[in-house]
């Protein structure tokens, strides 16, 4: 008997969880359904279970949507992915394409078309990895270019995945140009290359268009492929590099906290924020408190600054001074003022170890 | 010589630390004290046009604070933020470095 596949869906909303899993269920192939509220026991559950598609909403508390993804992309990369959101952001949308995800969603799209959403996921879960396109026998994409380009074929090419659409322009047995996720030209068409399946059909060729690909196909793959490696083949820095990302996450995540941002002293260096997205406002009022700080110090005889804490409705936020950074560490409301310091300090002794 | 001592009020060495409160309006103008008169009143505007400073930029870089606790070996600023200004009280702390807070009459 064939097992069941599994879908993970992610979200920090409880009664959002229950309305996936119901729609979910409607499924024919009937998968197993797992819902998760944090990306914290998300990525616990992909390490300990094989799932097929990951569900995963972009605005959540503390490790939001995108960071998951960019976290789920480079662990598992078979995964198909879905993101969901509230939202009607250009923005979101296309930062989530950019990290590879299979779909995008508005919440709202997916109630009013249930149907549609569910042949979607339906479709990611009976795609095998490398998939072919469904209306030519197992042929990829590059197949099916290969054989316009061998016929000398002219043509417009419209490829659609999921809810992405790609075109690629082929004139006289040759790509002129791509367009795919918002990208144009090479960067389209090395995205392209990178579906694992979907469907095609080939419209009448437009023999004006712009000319934005001058390169055969032979050295266009050859460029993808040297980016693919790149990509799945991580150096050892970048793969240490993620196992650190992931270790803070987590501790971040054990500990509590909302984000931290680090603002390097140096300010040619660039600050970084764990489990927050937009630093660079909050690292110039960093550095903007640091001199009045130092300002201060001297003309009171205070001494050094020790740390600064700032308070609003939402969160603690507690500056604290390194030797070559200052650390940003937001708690929230409800933490108990009296050991933030301490909590701070023992948060940003591990990140600096 | 000593009796002489006794009627001249001498000068402290060092700059002694703030205590006490004062109230500043939306252009660090101190509106109202209780720091010691002896402390000098341009580190009192300078100590208002900071922590002002700092609210104001917070709420620039879109983390808008209500309140700020500013810590130094020797000092604890901590300041609230008003509808017409702040609240800022100033508290030395108890390290040897720090002063015992400033009093009016002492000779």
């Amino acid at each position: 008997m064939e097992a069941r596949h599994k879908i993970l869906v992610l979200d920090d909303e409880a009664d959002w969880l229950e309305v996936c899993r119901e729609f979910l269920s409607q499924l024919p192939s009937k998968p197993e359904i797992c819902t998760v509220p944090t990306g914290m026991r998300a990525l616990s559950l992909l390490d300990a279970q094989p799932f097929r598609v990951l569900l995963c909403d972009l605005k959540m508390p503390r490790m939001d949507g995108l960071q998951v993804l960019s976290i789920v992309r480079r662990r598992f990369p078979g995964l198909r992915t879905v993101a969901l959101t509230g939202f009607s952001d250009e923005d979101f949308r296309s930062r989530a394409y950019a990290l590879g995800v299979d779909m995008f969603w508005l919440k709202s799209d997916m109630q009013q078309n249930t149907q549609m959403f569910l042949e979607c996921i339906e479709s990611l879960l009976g795609q095998e990895d490398g998939g072919g396109f469904r209306d030519v026998q197992s042929k990829n994409i590059l197949d099916v270019i290969r054989m316009e380009l061998a016929l000398r074929n002219s043509s417009l090419l419209r490829i659609t995945s999921g809810r992405q659409v790609a075109q690629v322009w082929i004139q006289d047995g040759q790509i002129t140009d791509a367009r795919a996720e918002g990208a144009d030209g090479e960067a389209a068409f090395a995205r392209l290359l990178r579906w694992k399946g979907g469907m095609f059909e080939s419209l009448p060729p437009e023999p004006g268009h712009i000319q934005t690909i001058n390169k055969s196909l032979e050295a266009l793959l050859t460029e993808s492929a040297q980016m693919l490696k790149k990509a799945v083949n991580p150096t050892r820095s970048q793969q240490e590099e993620e196992t650190k990302f992931i270790t803070r996450m987590t501790t971040l995540a054990y500990e509590g906290a909302e984000f931290v941002v680090t603002v390097p002293v140096k300010k040619e260096d660039t600050a970084k924020g764990w489990g927050i997205q937009d630093v660079d406002q909050l690292a110039a009022w960093v550095r903007q408190a640091e001199k009045a700080m130092q300002r201060l110090g001297q003309k009171l005889n205070a001494g050094p600054w020790t740390h600064i804490a700032g308070q609003n409705l939402e969160q603690h936020l507690l500056l604290l001074p390194g030797n070559d950074r200052t650390f940003v560490i937001s708690w929230p409301p409800k933490t108990d003022t009296r050991l933030l310091f301490e909590q701070s300090k023992k948060l940003a002794d591990t990140w600096a170890s | 010589m000593g009796i002489l001592n006794w009627f001249t009020k001498s000068e402290p060495a060092v700059q002694k630390l703030p205590s006490g409160s004062f109230t500043v309006d939306r252009h660090g103008r101190v509106m109202t004290t209780t720091v010691g008169s002896e402390y000098p009143q341009r580190l009192l505007d300078d100590t208002a046009r900071e922590v002002l400073t700092l609210f104001r930029e917070a709420r620039a870089a879109q983390m808008p604070l209500t309140g700020l606790d500013l810590h130094f070996a020797g000092l604890h600023i901590r300041a609230r933020e008003m509808q017409s200004g702040a609240i800022i009280f100033l508290s030395p702390q108890n390290t040897p470095a720090a002063s015992p807070p400033a009093k009016k009459d002492r000779p």
